[in-house]
């Protein structure tokens, strides 16, 4: 009983990151940037954070530091992809490959690696906070209660404004939407900073939140797990927190295990967001309605007055 | 279609002559694309690319507390000029050709392979499990070392060509998670039922004298000459004959090559197992040749470096055996920084990064020219 209680609580503590860093994916993905850094752009947030935890000891600042440099270091995708052309796809992995050296050697030379943080006290929502088996879930620290307001910001953004409309036109038919006299580039770099903003924020959620603490790599794949979230959830924000709430029961539940002394091999254990995750590709594209809602022009670099 | 341009070029000369030049913010630039550059210009754009690249690179090293006037002589007078580092270079160099050719063979087939890093690990795991379980003969060990990494490394590479060709399931992704299943596997092996009991290492025990590479001559490695003739077979695999001129057409027009009789899904999954093949055997020479033992941490670094010979060397096999050279120069300069300098190794991977940005850009100068727009005309 209060294992579940336990895995319960934690949940929405592994969750989090990966519904940010889902929600800045669809975010710049919906603008018809294919965005494969989120790895890259997590271990940046996630340093840039310790670092100003431990330079200020505030947590405020080191989330918006970590959103700042995610979106400084964006600017490089964005100069790959709207400026030079590049095929989406190699500039997403040379800025994943180009953020893990980045941030590993300036993990190592700035002597960051393995500082503890303090961590944020945590906020009792107090009626539900007294519930029984599920009051855990209602004890988090504050940013888990904005993340589903950080998700219906964005939904009520896409879905409700001119600007989120010219957006998702933007990543629909950039064509069109060049003739009807909107920015095409300028929409997408906005997409791409704004995205790589709350990527940051995921990673620095990781870090100085979650772990306390900075090691090489720290993510371990979660930023490719989120595309993946992105590609099932079918570029839809909610269904993206639900699966970011899947990820983080799965994640929440291994320490359990270990804690209640369940004998499983340990590196089995560890594999299973990896193997939940190829499964529900598998799952997902075997259903019907493959492609449906996938941005337009996703991937597709735009050139204006130029036949293809 | 020269004949058509120069009548309109030299009445914009003629114009440009008549008309005052305008003032610098008010002219207008318009991107043109190139219809074709000489081969020469594009090496010259390349190398100009790659110079910034180094450029970059070196002011990095340099702000992360390398002598500037060192540089040189880590990363050439002390990787090439220097007979044991030659060899150490020669070492570290084939495992990259191989994994440089893997990349090669996946993107003829259109496939991203980022399972290298995954394949090596089989292709280790077979070879060490044939050591282990003392298959075979003293004298037929290091072949079935060898088969048994090959056949690991394709059989890692066929469910992600598969699934991509049967369900259209994304195979960036699909390789990756493959790969962290399989770094948990080796770390499981290494730290249970395969790790060495005379240690506290989390390694296997060492294999048996036959059942490392043996030196050749002059103390270079089995691994070298082995790493050429299987450049070679890839070479003739996409060069001379027919599956690569097949190959060919796949690359150009799937679905026209489909119409003409290819058999293109074949084509395809063949070339990826191949690709999963050869990063086996890249396992295979590292296990085998450098290091004598199945350890937790062999391969890393060689995925983003298979990816990357590849793409340098426009999945050229010949390409990639110069560009795989100069990364295990990369490779062993950036040990020693590590030694000498405590300059971590995630060094020699931002380096790798900046290198892909700037031929990736260089790109665009090859592809399109900068033209001034008249300040009338538009």
């Amino acid at each position: 009983m209060d294992m579940i209680t336990n895995w319960l609580g934690n949940t929405p503590d592994f969750a989090v990151p990966f519904a940010l860093a889902a929600l800045g994916l669809i975010l710049t993905e919906r603008a018809g940037v294919l965005a494969l850094g989120a790895e890259g752009l997590m271990l940046v947030g996630a340093l840039a954070a310790i670092g100003a935890q431990l330079a200020y000891g505030s947590h405020g600042v080191s989330l918006l530091l970590a959103m700042g440099a995610a979106a400084v270091v964006s600017l490089l995708f964005a100069l790959m992809v709207l400026v030079l052309r590049i095929n989406q796809v190699i500039a997403g992995l040379a800025l994943v490959f180009f953020c893990q050296g980045l941030t590993g050697l300036l993990g190592t030379l700035l002597d960051w690696t393995n500082k503890p943080v303090k961590g944020q006290s945590a906020i009792e929502l107090w009626p539900l906070s007294e519930l029984p088996l599920l009051g855990k879930i209602f004890v988090q620290n504050p940013l888990v209660f904005m993340t589903p307001l950080i998700v219906l910001t964005v939904v009520a953004f896409l879905t409700r404004t001119t600007t989120g409309l010219r957006m998702r036109a933007v990543g629909e038919n950039p064509q069109a939407a060049d003739a009807a006299g909107i920015s095409v580039l300028g929409f997408r770099l906005v997409a791409i900073l704004a995205g790589s903003a709350l990527i940051g924020l995921a990673g620095g959620y990781i870090s100085v939140l979650s772990t306390k603490l900075w090691i090489a790599d720290m993510t371990g794949g979660r930023g490719w797990i989120a595309v993946a979230l992105v590609i099932f959830a079918r570029w839809s924000p909610w269904k993206a927190l639900a699966g970011a709430l899947l990820f983080g029961c799965i994640e929440a539940l291994i320490p359990q295990l270990a804690a209640a002394g369940v004998r499983l091999p340990q590196y089995f254990v560890l594999m299973t967001p990896y193997a939940v995750t190829l499964a529900v590709m598998i799952w997902v594209a075997s259903g019907k309605n493959v492609a449906g809602n996938q941005p337009g022009a996703l991937g597709i670099p735009f050139i204006r007055e130029e036949r293809r | 279609m020269n004949e058509q341009v120069r009548p309109v070029m030299l009445e914009q000369v003629s114009q440009a002559a008549k008309q005052p030049k305008p003032p610098l913010l008010s002219r207008r630039y318009a991107l043109e694309i190139r219809q074709q550059l000489a081969w020469h210009w594009q090496a010259v754009i390349i190398g100009l690319a790659l110079l910034l690249g180094l450029g970059i690179s070196a002011a990095i090293l340099v702000a992360a507390g390398v002598p500037a006037g060192e540089l040189l002589n880590e990363f050439v007078v002390l990787t090439v000029f220097d007979a044991q580092s030659l060899k150490a270079v020669l070492f570290q160099a084939s495992p990259m050709i191989l994994v440089g050719l893997a990349g090669c063979m996946a993107f003829r087939a259109k496939f991203w392979n980022l399972g290298l890093e995954g394949q090596m690990i089989w292709g280790a795991i077979g070879a060490t499990a044939i050591s282990l379980l003392e298959v075979g003969p003293p004298a037929l060990r290091l072949p079935l070392m060898l088969a048994a990494a090959i056949g690991c490394g394709l059989a890692w590479a066929l469910a992600p060509v598969v699934f991509k060709l049967r369900l259209k399931v994304n195979e960036i992704i699909s390789t990756l998670m493959l790969n962290y299943l399989a770094i948990n596997f080796l770390l499981h092996l290494l730290y249970g039922s395969w790790k060495d009991p005379r240690s506290s290492f989390p390694y296997s025990p060492q294999f048996q004298p036959f059942e490392r590479l043996p030196e050749l001559f002059d103390g270079i490695s089995a691994a070298v000459p082995l790493a050429v003739v299987v450049a070679l077979l890839a070479l003739w695999f996409l060069g001379i004959s027919r599956a690569g001129l097949y190959l060919r057409f796949v690359d150009a027009n799937p679905r026209v090559a489909g119409a003409v009789g290819v058999p293109v899904q074949k084509m395809i999954i063949g070339t990826v197992l191949i690709s999963g093949a050869m990063a086996g055997i890249a396992g295979f020479l590292v296990t085998a040749g450098q290091e004598g033992r199945l350890t937790q941490s062999f391969y890393q670094g060689y995925g983003f470096s298979g990816i990357l010979i590849a793409f340098l060397a426009r999945n050229n096999p010949v390409a990639a055996l110069v560009v795989a050279l100069l990364m295990a120069m990369l490779f062993v300069a950036g040990r020693s920084l590590q030694v000498f300098y405590q300059i971590p190794f995630s060094m020699v991977q931002l380096i790798q990064a900046i290198l892909v940005i700037c031929v990736a850009s260089s790109d665009f100068f090859i592809r399109h020219r900068i033209r001034r727009v008249q300040g009338g005309e538009s």
